[in-house]
């Protein structure tokens, strides 16, 4: 606990040159914000589509207006799918992608040669990650809502448990706006943490390639615990 | 030059360096030699500020290293250049992007300038037109030699390489040798290297400090090492076939 502070000390520290430090930020957009597009899509549609035949399977009562699969799979998807679950999918991906990429240049002294240039290697390669990552996680939130819903759209009308009518009025009834606020602040929250415990694995490693794996499984499952312990938390706070 | 004074280590209550005193000169290969796990690794992270030494004082051309600040330290270190035992090349920068790392990071030199020395290191370590490959895509050997041009593209005025040589055949390792040897020689750095190879020591070793157990066992220079008369160094030398060979021909006597 103590070392994972002490690395965020170090990490919020002034970049040494600003050019090289947003060059690097925008490759880490690129290599773990948007290469994460294409999952974060294929699992919304997917989601959502499941989500409503489930809905509508378990909502068999005629005194049930049928608008409420759209509102279920709508407030579903914004309120934990698209924050929660999908920030602890993103965990495996991005987190594991960290905690090798760091911990493999840790056991090849590569981060001891940054650090004997004079350069803090903490700020130098975690700082970018993490803001990188906070930054792409509320879009990918966004993509993740609208994507699901519109799996929604497509497969319930296609299997019949719902019409297209049905389900738009659905989506579109009783909207909540802070709802959406609550799950940007959620992702916010969820991305510095899917980028900085993982991170700190990485960079604290000591070994060979056996402990950077095994770094890689205990990063995933801390980040998985704590986003559902910070869920907990920020539901309780925000919500309730 | 660098001097070490007095340095001890600890790890959870076992010493690895026991009061290691020593001198290195700028100009001449100093060479910290002895057996695997004898301390040489700890007393060269010691000097470089990786470990804080338990006790004992670095200085670096008089300037007291032990006692500089955080901010001190890293400016001291832009003077400073190491070759790590791997290379420890950045895997996703291309040997070009490696050796201009240093300079996009510390100088405001202007792209030309930066290209001009890039080349320049290159040519100096001998691999022109290596510039676009990864380190992947090179030999170990090839490694080594980016890994220099690395540490030297800032210049340095200390120049620290941990086992330069592993891994690499014989003449390979000799050319390297060589070439630190003359980098050396041409910049007037103080070089310190961290070695076990036998080989490198009758090279280049101008000076040697044998460290065992922990502690200084004994110090002098490539010319006196096989005649020094030092039991427990005699038995790390000689323990090469091809040593005692050379020296039961040349006294007829093994040890």
């Amino acid at each position: 606990m103590g070392r994972y502070f002490w690395m965020l000390g170090k990490v919020f520290t002034r970049p040494e040159r600003h050019k090289i430090y947003i060059r690097q930020l925008f490759n880490e957009i690129e290599a773990l914000g948007l290469n994460s597009v294409g999952i974060v899509v294929i699992i919304s549609v997917f989601i959502g589509g499941i989500m409503t035949i489930q809905l509508a399977y378990n909502l068999v009562n005629p005194l049930y207006p049928t608008t409420i699969i759209g509102l279920g799979t709508r407030d579903t998807l914004i309120l934990e799918f698209s924050s929660t679950m999908l920030a602890l999918i993103l965990a495996g991906k991005i987190g594991s992608n960290i905690t090798s990429e760091i911990g493999s240049m840790k056991v090849t002294e590569q981060i001891d040669s940054l650090e004997i240039m004079g350069i803090n290697s903490a700020n130098y390669l975690i700082l970018p990650k993490i803001v990188a990552v906070v930054f792409i996680f509320p879009f990918l939130f966004i993509l993740s809502v609208f994507f699901g819903l519109l799996g929604g759209l497509f497969v319930g009308p296609t299997v019949g448990v719902v019409t297209v009518t049905e389900y738009i009025d659905g989506i579109r009834y009783m909207f909540v706006p802070y709802y959406i606020t609550f799950s940007v602040i959620k992702s916010l929250v969820f991305g510095f943490l899917v980028a900085s415990v993982p991170a700190y694995f990485g960079y604290f490693v000591q070994g060979g390639a056996l402990e950077v794996g095994k770094a890689s499984t205990q990063a995933v499952v801390s980040t998985n615990i704590l986003i559902l312990l910070f869920d907990l938390i920020l539901t309780r706070l925000l919500l309730a | 030059m660098i001097e070490a004074r007095n340095i001890t280590k600890q790890f959870d209550g076992t010493t690895v360096l026991k009061n290691i005193s020593a001198e290195f000169q700028p100009g001449q290969t100093n060479l910290i030699i002895g057996r695997s796990g004898s301390g040489k690794t700890v007393l060269l992270k010691c000097i470089l500020g990786l470990y804080e030494a338990d006790e004992g004082t670095i200085f670096y051309d008089g300037r007291n290293f032990t006692d500089m600040s955080q901010k001190e330290r890293k400016n001291l270190r832009r003077e400073v250049g190491m070759v790590f035992q791997g290379g420890a090349l950045f895997d996703s920068l291309s040997v070009e992007q490696n050796i201009r790392f240093p300079l996009d990071m510390f100088t405001n030199f202007s792209n030309r300038e930066k290209q001009d020395r890039v080349d320049f290191c290159l040519e100096r370590v001998n691999i022109p037109n290596t510039n676009k490959l990864f380190p992947s895509e090179i030999s170990g050997g090839m490694q080594k030699r980016v890994a220099i041009a690395r540490a030297i593209a800032l210049n340095p005025r200390y120049l620290f390489c941990d086992e330069p040589n592993s891994g690499l055949d014989p003449e390979t390792a000799t050319v390297i040798d060589n070439l630190i040897q003359s980098l050396t020689k041409e910049f007037n750095m103080t070089t310190i290297i961290n070695t076990h190879d036998m080989n490198s020591v009758i090279e280049i070793g101008e000076k040697v400090l044998f460290i065992h157990q922990g502690e200084k066992c004994w110090e002098g220079s490539k010319h006196t090492i096989l005649d020094s008369g030092n039991q427990t160094l005699e038995d790390f030398i000689f323990a090469n076939k091809l040593y005692a060979q050379m020296k039961k021909a040349h006294t007829g006597n093994p040890r």
